[in-house]
This record gives structure tokens, C-alpha cells and sequence, in this order.
């Protein structure tokens, strides 16, 4: 057979030949993760939408406060500063962005933006020393085969929680606003928590963590449990996968740390992956 | 970065444009109730990146490279469940239909997708895009990360070892395709 006649008989064999032949459907209606998160906070109850309307304005208004504060102390910083160079710190550690995720990095330092937004400092840094890792907006994962087993490192800011995320009457709230607050969410996702939550000091900050696993009855469906802030919801689908976190206050503002593997990973990748975690340093 | 209206728009104008595309590609790839998902989740992921989607002619093959990462993560997905399938025919229960089953009828097509299915995954890939998504090979080179002279030389093997997989039992098919001249043949 000629390249041409293997090339129409696979042609022929396309599934769907006519994409126009499925039908179409109307654009989705899309919100950032800032608006769902005030769309959440809004009273829907009968006598409240005046109220509803009077926040509306709230977001704004402090917005454009904030802007002429800063603005002035801007102007006073820029009237009144030393002009003596002062050191800027070592742009070594390269900042993990959306356009990174699932591509792969090199060995070196990556710092994950707890919030994805340049305009805050808040990060989590870490050292990869071998090849194979792939980045993510939130941290690095390494696929050990093509489609199998994973281990994976996350540090974010969460700004919504799934109560009971696998059963059928689970609800999305808010995230806490404390460590604390955060880490007796996660006790009550829907994990089978293998361990207490226990106080501890790690990554430079003090907080809780926690061992936990997902639930075998919870990977048929959608097992989304968390949301960052700025980017959408983290799910899981293997059995009994095993996660640490940790929920750590860095100067008032509570951040997790997601270490997480393959039930049927071996011990050396599970290794690699505390090497890692032995480097990251959380900076506010 | 562009204004949340802006943003809006071009979402709206890259759904309109391709979203048939990239639910066909989905589903070529895997079942018909996981397509359906893996291609709200690819336009999810391009709400997200707006900012970075290219323009015209590179939309397409940004959008095909999500896609082929979304559609990877519902596969695995879905052998989990194929396991889960196995376990309920051993007591009983109908194990679910293979997405190629579900989506190829005819016998002919059926017996060219599974030897398409059998290249190993890159290969797969490649011919998928060049003759199921008609893309170029520079387009697919895009997708791949690699030369489009290397992904010309991928097709022509991978359609070297189909040749060698279908040519004995297509000998022993009726013969209710149109006569087809034989390379080099007098």
C-alpha cells in the first residue's frame, strides 16, 4: 500500500469526520475567582439586595482609597528617600507561572506566587536537583511514566473549600481566614485523615499538619476539594493517594503546603519529593 | 494585560471559532460522556490563560496542546474506572463500552482506529493531528516540540507499520473499496 492510500483509509477511519455536525452551544457565562468569592458573600435573601447593592460599591470605593493612599505615600517616599543603592535580593529562584504548568523545568530554584499575582510577595521557594519535573502554576509535579504514578508539591493561598466534597450534599465555602480556621476545613473534606492535625513549625512558619489520604468511594466523580486564589479548583482521582499538608501562618495569612504521591510510588520518587520539600522556604 | 471586557470578548470569540473543533478532537480521543467534560475543562483552562492564547494561525495549535494534556488526565481517568468495570463483570455487572466502540462503527474504520490506537502514544498523537485534525505539519511540529521534518519522517513510519499491520487482513476483506493502482505498478 502507498503512503496515499493509508493516508485516505485513516482519514476515513476519523470518528468524527464533521465537527460542525455536533452542534453548537451558547458561550458560557465566565466569572474570575474574585467574583465568585463576592458573589458568595452576597445576602440573596428576600430585603437584603439594597444592602447587596450598597457592597457592590464597597470593593471599589476601598479600592480607589487605597490607590490615592498609596499614591501619596508614593509621592512622600519619592520626595523625601535616600538615594544610596540599596541591594536588591538574588534573582535566582525563577517565578512558576500558568504558562509553565505541566511543561518541564530544568534542575534549579522555582518559587511558587502563593496567589499568582506579581503585585504580592508572598512565595513559596524550593531547589529541584534532578530531571524529569514538570511545573505547575502552584509548585512542580515529576510524572514517573507517561500517565502514572506522580509526585507533586503545591504551595497556595486557598480562597474556597469544599465541606464533605465527595458526597452528594457538599457545599463550597469560603476559606478560613486563620491557619486554624483553614486546616479544620480540610478534617472536614471528605479525606480519610490518617493522622491528627497536629501543631507544628515547618517551611520558616508555625501551623498544623496533617496526614490524609483520598477516599476510595470518592474518585468516581468530581473529588474537587480546594480552590487557590486566582486559578481553579484542585481535584483528585486515585485511590487512597496519600497527601501531607500543612497550614501555615505567614504573617497573618494562612498557606498550604500539598505534598502528595501515587499509593504505588517507590520509596526513592517519595524521597526525592522530602528532598524537595527539605528545601522550601516560605517568604511573606 | 487586557481589560476584563476584552478578555470576555476573545473568550468568546475563540469559543464560538473552535469549540467544535477542540469537542470533536475530545472526542476522538476518548468517551462521549468524558469528552463532553475534557472540552469545558480545555476552555477553562483557556479562560484562564486569555492573555496568552495566540492569534490566528496559532490558536489552534495552542489550544490542541491543552486539549492533549486534558484529554491525557481523563484517560487516565477512565482506565481506572475500565479496572473498576472489570471487577463488576467478574460479579456480574456490564463492564462500560471502549470510547473507540462507542465512536467508530463501521468495521473497516473500526480495524484502521485500533491500529492507530496501537502506535505507541507520540505516534499516535502525530498521525491523529495530521489526519483526523488536518493540521500541518508545522502546525503539529508547534504542538510536539518538534522539527516538522521530524514529525513528516513519524507519519511515514507510522503509516509504514500500518501499511505492514492492515495490508493481510485487508487481503482477506470483500473488496468494496475502489481499485487502487499499486505504487510503481505498470
Amino acid at each position: 500500500m502507498t503512503h496515499e492510500q493509508i493516508d485516505r483509509m485513516v482519514r476515513r477511519a476519523n470518528p468524527v469526520r464533521d465537527p460542525n455536525s455536533l452542534g453548537s452551544v451558547a458561550v458560557p457565562v465566565l466569572t474570575t475567582p474574585l467574583e465568585r468569592r463576592m458573589e458568595m458573600q452576597i445576602d440573596h435573601r428576600p430585603g437584603t439586595e439594597v444592602q447587596a447593592n450598597r457592597n457592590r460599591w464597597r470593593g471599589p470605593l476601598i479600592g480607589i482609597a487605597a490607590a490615592a493612599a498609596i499614591l501619596v505615600a508614593g509621592l512622600v517616599f519619592v520626595l523625601t528617600r535616600d538615594n544610596t543603592p540599596v541591594a536588591e535580593p538574588a534573582p535566582n529562584a525563577t517565578r512558576l507561572t500558568m504558562s509553565m504548568e505541566f511543561q518541564p523545568i530544568d534542575p534549579g530554584a522555582y518559587f511558587a506566587d502563593t496567589d499568582l499575582l506579581e503585585s504580592t510577595s508572598l512565595r513559596g521557594t524550593f531547589v529541584i536537583e534532578s530531571n524529569g519535573w514538570l511545573g505547575t502554576a502552584a509548585g512542580a509535579m515529576k510524572s514517573l511514566v507517561d500517565d502514572g504514578p506522580y509526585i507533586a508539591l503545591f504551595i497556595a493561598e486557598v480562597d474556597r473549600v469544599w465541606s464533605s466534597a465527595c458526597e452528594s450534599g457538599r457545599t463550597q465555602q469560603a476559606a478560613a481566614t486563620t491557619a486554624e480556621g483553614l486546616a479544620n476545613q480540610f478534617v472536614a473534606a471528605g479525606f480519610t485523615n490518617t493522622g491528627a492535625l497536629t501543631p507544628v513549625s515547618a517551611f520558616g512558619h508555625e501551623g498544623y499538619h496533617l496526614a490524609t489520604e483520598v477516599r476510595p468511594s470518592c474518585i468516581s466523580q468530581d473529588f474537587t476539594v480546594w480552590g487557590g486564589s486566582n486559578w481553579d479548583g484542585r481535584y483528585y482521582q486515585t485511590e487512597n493517594q496519600p497527601l501531607e499538608l500543612w497550614f501555615l501562618d505567614v504573617e497573618g495569612t494562612p498557606v498550604l503546603v500539598e505534598a502528595t504521591w501515587w499509593p504505588e510510588t517507590p520509596e526513592e520518587d517519595v524521597a526525592e519529593l522530602r528532598t524537595v520539600l527539605d528545601t522550601l522556604v516560605i517568604t511573606p | 494585560m487586557a481589560s476584563r471586557t476584552d478578555q470576555r470578548s476573545r473568550f468568546e470569540e475563540i469559543w464560538t471559532e473552535y469549540r467544535l473543533q477542540i469537542l470533536a478532537y475530545c472526542l476522538r480521543r476518548a468517551a462521549p460522556t468524558h469528552a463532553e467534560d475534557a472540552c469545558n475543562e480545555v476552555f477553562m483552562v483557556a479562560w484562564r490563560r486569555i492573555d496568552e492564547i495566540p492569534r490566528p494561525p496559532k490558536t489552534v495549535p495552542y489550544l490542541y496542546g491543552i486539549a492533549g494534556k486534558v484529554v491525557s488526565n481523563h484517560r487516565r481517568a477512565f482506565h481506572r474506572r475500565s479496572r473498576l468495570d472489570e471487577k463488576l463483570s467478574n460479579l456480574g455487572v456490564a463492564p462500560a463500552t471502549d470510547p473507540v466502540d462507542l465512536v467508530v462503527q463501521n468495521t473497516e474504520d473500526q480495524r484502521v482506529a485500533a491500529a492507530v490506537r496501537n502506535l505507541k502514544p507520540k505516534d499516535q498523537e502525530i498521525v491523529m493531528l495530521h489526519a483526523w485534525e488536518d493540521l500541518s505539519h508545522e502546525e503539529i511540529a508547534e504542538i510536539t516540540g518538534m522539527t516538522a521534518g521530524a514529525v513528516r519522517q513519524r507519519i511515514h513510519r507510522s503509516y509504514q507499520h500500518l501499511a505492514r499491520v492492515l495490508e493481510p487482513s485487508l487481503d482477506r476483506q470483500p473488496n468494496n473499496s475502489p481499485p487502487i493502482a499499486e505504487e510503481g505498478g505498470t
